[in-house]
């Protein structure tokens, strides 16, 4: 029961804040003629189309119904799968479904943003729009909600992260904007990244205003438009497809209990943002799945999700890859660079270029050209295994992908 | 302001069309009969929560599902009117009377007796480099009860013997 | 393909403003569907989940269902489409083999906004919704005159499914009470309010709140949960191009690509014969005739000449159909739901005799513009 999926080809458009020179599937079919560019297979070898994208942002309901012919998708089975901010790892781990199942042969994952033509203050507010009407009708204060609101946004979570990651950890903010510095100087060298810094510097960084402490201005993730693509296939079908095919082998999308925000059917006493349950029971799944018993020594490359700088140090402790507060430690000492032990985010993460719903399948991508061997900012290590991380909803749900250059030989976990 | 610099590519401009989203016109529906229990000890200045009978989670405020058993919890239990600050943030905002940005304190408070967290105000222009995560609290209630969280004024910080003790330990060694 | 059970589903009666909040709402639907199998949360693995930002106005409105809809810690999703596309993305999951009880829910509340307003969002934004005239009815009044035209069918004829529908939905109590005529006339339907000529209010499902439910488990497990799951034996996806001026209206290729996959996984050649129920997701009463057509149940514009009634050769509808309670995001799941209680034998008052096989089908889109074939199986014969 079961088959072995693999990915053949990743594809990218090129990112930047205003990709004001096409439109949504325009840039969607730039990626995917880039995926197709890059294997043996054309439009007409796909079974199967499956997208997302984070849909508030654009004001498009259900956009692929209209962009039907720029995806490939007419007389093919389509599904769109979106959950927030980790809908391109969703899809992923949609695509390596349709594939196990054996429903469909090779199939077509793509996700875009294309934040610029709409509003994304407007996009990401309506998130709690719903619960914050619901505070107001049981007499809060709306002045004193407003501010709290401000602060419970995607960059007030990222800062309640922080703040007890540094009470954890005893972290100081020079170790976050290292992160950063890492990451813009790596998304420098990648061709397709939106914030190319080369020359940036961890006191210019420093210089930079608070946003909403301890995240500085110069810290933060930017707001991109673009697309990625992905072609998953049979264990069979990818030798034909490629010399270098990668294999999935396991996946995993846990969810956690929402955020604090909600009044109405969330909560079992989440009281520390930064112990992510659901990044550990994801790892466990996953890597169960891989037969990967010791992540810290099995596992060459890591793309994490991390839009905020502290989140890389979260996610690499909770997905097993470095004992529980030392993360900043490994950052000071080289470990993650880019000729390190173990990379990470060499492609300049979400840190550097983030169109939303693309991000979390770049992550994806990145980690399969990475073993491939045809990365943009290639690591010099051998890379055999490697995985790409999610992370959305309201620091809700983990999606996890574990990839490696051969397929597992014996799956224990499931039924 | 500090600009950073990163290298930036121009793209042509394509013709613009203009869309509306509109977000104004929903009506969300919120069950209010589930909570009226707790509205009601609120306006005699009493704290209540909700527990559920299968895991023993006590949630405040009270929280229509308990999601580890998937069961409506409807035990309610009685709660003290101390808390302590589980986590928190600041968001730099530029109020009224204020020359510059500064930072607004946003924590989130776990009610002592109650095992989830939710947003609630310190008092007024308190200090936010004050904030610290474990820093205990006490309910202010409000002057005349309305029977809703507007009861709850603020949370007032009161003595945390901890920080003694903590001196005290440093002072011996 | 390998048989998925289905061993457990509930429906919460769908009403015009129903006085739950939305959390409430899919927690009852997905309680009761693990009630219904006997299990608990715990033996969960995976939750699918099939609801819309737009209808919800939430962005990520998942993430507020994650206690609700039961996914606390478990491996979930969500797919932005109909019920049914949601149920065969729950399918392609237990079929990997990774999972072994999987919940699918749908729900929305439409009387929390406009409708048909949310609707005209999924248009072209930079074509069709500057112009403004295509929407929901509009398109449905295309696509029913080019089904009209081509075939010289009549008014009337489009109208009797209404009828058909109307009173079925009457027998079924989890139908949408507004919905259910038990004396309802082709005069009524064609007096009724014009929304677009010449699609009326009565021949045009309106939408109703409601949340439905159902647990998939893969062959060898679900015998252990109950006795006599009803199996799905095949599916079959196809999504056809958008622009209606590109389509033929009058007929539907999507489905009948659909209808044909999973034909072939079920292995059924003559489906007119082997199909004993058909439940079709139909947003306006003509559709019903275009989809039982590509399913090939009859010839190309003979179907409106099709004995669909309850007692008839190949029953379309039992329950109402969706004219009989259209929940958005919901009402595929429904469709499939009513398809196993035919199965099941647990239709009371509008049980079609000897049902073993049946169709179910969900769609998203303009004129149907893509659709999902779902053949169910009992295991009576």
């Amino acid at each position: 029961m079961g088959v072995q999926p693999a990915i053949v080809s990743a594809g990218f458009s090129e990112h930047a804040s205003k990709r004001s020179d096409v439109n949504m599937a325009e840039l969607m079919n730039e990626a995917i003629e880039d995926a197709l560019n890059k294997c043996n297979c054309t439009i007409d070898d796909i079974d199967c189309v499956i997208n997302g994208n984070m849909p508030a942002f654009e004001g498009a309901n259900i956009p692929e119904l209209w962009m039907t012919d720029h995806i490939g998708a007419k007389n093919k089975p389509f599904m769109r799968v979106t959950t927030g901010g980790t809908t391109g790892g969703s899809v992923a781990i949609a695509a390596y479904y349709a594939v196990a199942s054996g429903l469909y042969d090779t199939v077509l994952a793509t996700s875009f943003e294309q934040q610029s033509c709409g509003s994304t203050t407007v996009g990401l507010s309506s998130v709690a729009l719903g619960e914050v009407s619901i505070y107001l009708q049981l007499g809060y204060d709306f002045e004193k909600l407003r501010r709290n609101m401000g602060a419970g946004a995607a960059i007030g979570i990222g800062a309640y992260q922080a703040i007890n990651y540094m009470r954890r950890s005893h972290c100081t903010e020079e170790d976050l904007a290292r992160v950063v510095v890492q990451n813009r100087h790596n998304a420098a060298k990648n061709w397709w990244t939106h914030l190319k810094m080369p020359n940036i510097t961890i006191e210019q960084i420093l210089e930079t205003p608070y946003i909403s402490y301890p995240l500085r201005f110069g810290m933060v993730t930017p707001a991109s438009d673009g697309s990625c693509a992905m072609i998953y296939t049979t264990e069979e079908n990818a030798k034909k497809f490629t010399d270098t095919p990668v294999y999935v082998n396991g996946v995993a999308s846990v969810s956690n209990e929402n955020a604090i925000v909600a009044p109405e059917a969330s909560g079992c006493g989440q009281i520390d943002p930064c112990e992510q349950l659901s990044a550990t029971i994801s790892a466990k799944l996953a890597y169960e799945q891989a037969g990967i018993s010791f992540p810290e020594k099995e596992i060459d490359y890591v793309e994490v999700y991390s839009p905020f700088p502290n989140q890389e140090f979260m996610w690499l402790e909770r997905l097993g890859l470095f004992e529980e507060n030392t993360a900043p430690m490994q950052y000071r000492e080289g470990v993650t660079a880019l000729d390190g032990d173990l990379p990470v985010n060499c492609s300049g993460g979400v840190n550097s270029t983030n169109a939303i719903g693309a991000s979390a399948m770049e992550r994806v991508a990145e980690a399969a050209l990475q073993i491939m061997g045809k990365a943009g900012n290639q690591s010099p290590k051998e890379i055999h295994t490697a995985i790409g991380h999610g992370w959305g909803g309201t620091i809700n749900l983990i999606t996890l992908s574990v990839l490696a250059d051969q397929p597992r030989r014996k799956y224990k976990g499931g039924i | 302001m500090v600009r950073l610099e990163y290298i930036k590519k121009q793209y042509t401009r394509t013709r613009r069309v203009h869309g509306n989203w509109y977000l104004a016109s929903y009506q969300y529906k919120f069950n209010v009969k589930r909570i009226n229990q707790c509205l009601e000890h609120l306006r005699k200045g009493e704290l209540v929560g909700l527990k559920c009978r299968s895991c023993n989670t006590v949630s405040f405020p009270p929280r229509l599902i308990c999601p580890k058993c998937l069961k409506m919890p409807d035990e309610w239990v009685h709660l003290r009117d101390t808390a302590t600050v589980a986590t928190f943030s600041g968001t730099y905002a530029q109020e009224a009377g204020d020359t510059e940005p500064r930072p607004y304190p946003v924590v989130a408070i776990r009610q002592d007796g109650s095992d989830t967290t939710w947003l609630a105000n310190l008092p007024e222009g308190y200090d936010f480099f004050k904030v610290y995560v474990g820093m205990p609290l006490k309910v202010k209630w409000a002057e005349d009860k309305k029977g809703d969280f507007s009861d709850i004024e603020y949370y007032e910080p009161i003595e945390d013997p901890s920080i003694e003790m903590n001196k005290k330990e440093e002072a011996e060694k | 393909m390998e048989k998925v059970g289905i061993v457990g589903y509930y429906q919460v009666k769908p009403e015009t403003d129903i006085q739950m909040s939305r959390p409430e709402m899919i927690f009852y639907a997905a309680r009761g569907a693990l009630d219904y199998a006997g299990l608990k949360r715990d033996d969960l693995t995976t939750v699918i989940s099939a609801t819309n930002d737009y209808y919800d106005g939430k962005t990520i409105s998942n993430c507020f269902t994650v206690e609700a809809g039961g996914a606390y810690l478990k491996d979930e999703s969500k797919v932005e489409m109909d019920g049914a596309h949601a149920v065969n993305y729950g399918l392609m999951r237990c079929l990997s083999g990774h999972h072994k009880l999987a919940l699918v829910w749908g729900a929305s509340q439409p009387s929390t906004f406009y409708y048909s307003c949310i609707r005209v969002l999924e248009n072209d934004p930079t074509f069709d919704r500057p112009i403004n005239l295509l929407n929901d009815y509009t398109a449905a009044a295309l696509g029913m005159r080019a089904y009209m035209n081509k075939f010289g069918v009549s008014v009337e004829d489009i109208a009797k499914v209404g009828v058909k529908n109307h009173k079925n939905a009457a027998k079924n109590p989890l139908a949408w009470n507004e919905a259910q005529l038990p004396d309802i006339t082709v005069e009524d339907i064609l007096n009724s309010e014009m929304l677009s000529n010449p699609v009326t209010k009565l021949m045009h499902a309106l939408p109703c709140d409601g949340a439905t439910a159902l647990v998939l488990a893969p062959e060898g497990l679900a015998k252990k949960i109950i006795d006599d799951p009803v199996w799905i034996t095949g599916v079959g996806l196809c999504q056809e191009t958008y622009y209606l001026g590109d389509r033929d209206l009058s007929i539907s290729v999507s489905m009948e690509k659909a209808a044909q996959k999973a034909y072939k996984l079920a292995g059924i050649n003559d489906p007119r014969k082997d199909i004993d129920v058909v439940e079709l997701f139909e947003h306006s009463a003509y559709e019903e005739l275009v989809l039982a057509e590509a399913l090939g149940l009859c010839e190309k514009g003979k179907g409106s000449s099709l004995s669909s009634e309850i007692n008839g050769e190949i029953p379309i509808n039992p329950s109402g159909g969706n004219i009989g309670a259209f929940t958005p995001c919901a009402t595929g799941i429904t469709r499939i739901i009513e398809a196993v209680k035919q199965i099941q034998g647990e239709a009371k008052g509008y049980q079609v005799k000897d049902a073993n096989r049946a169709i179910a089908h969900g769609q998203i889109g303009f004129c149907a513009q893509n659709n999902i074939v779902f053949i169910l199986e009992g295991g009576k014969r």
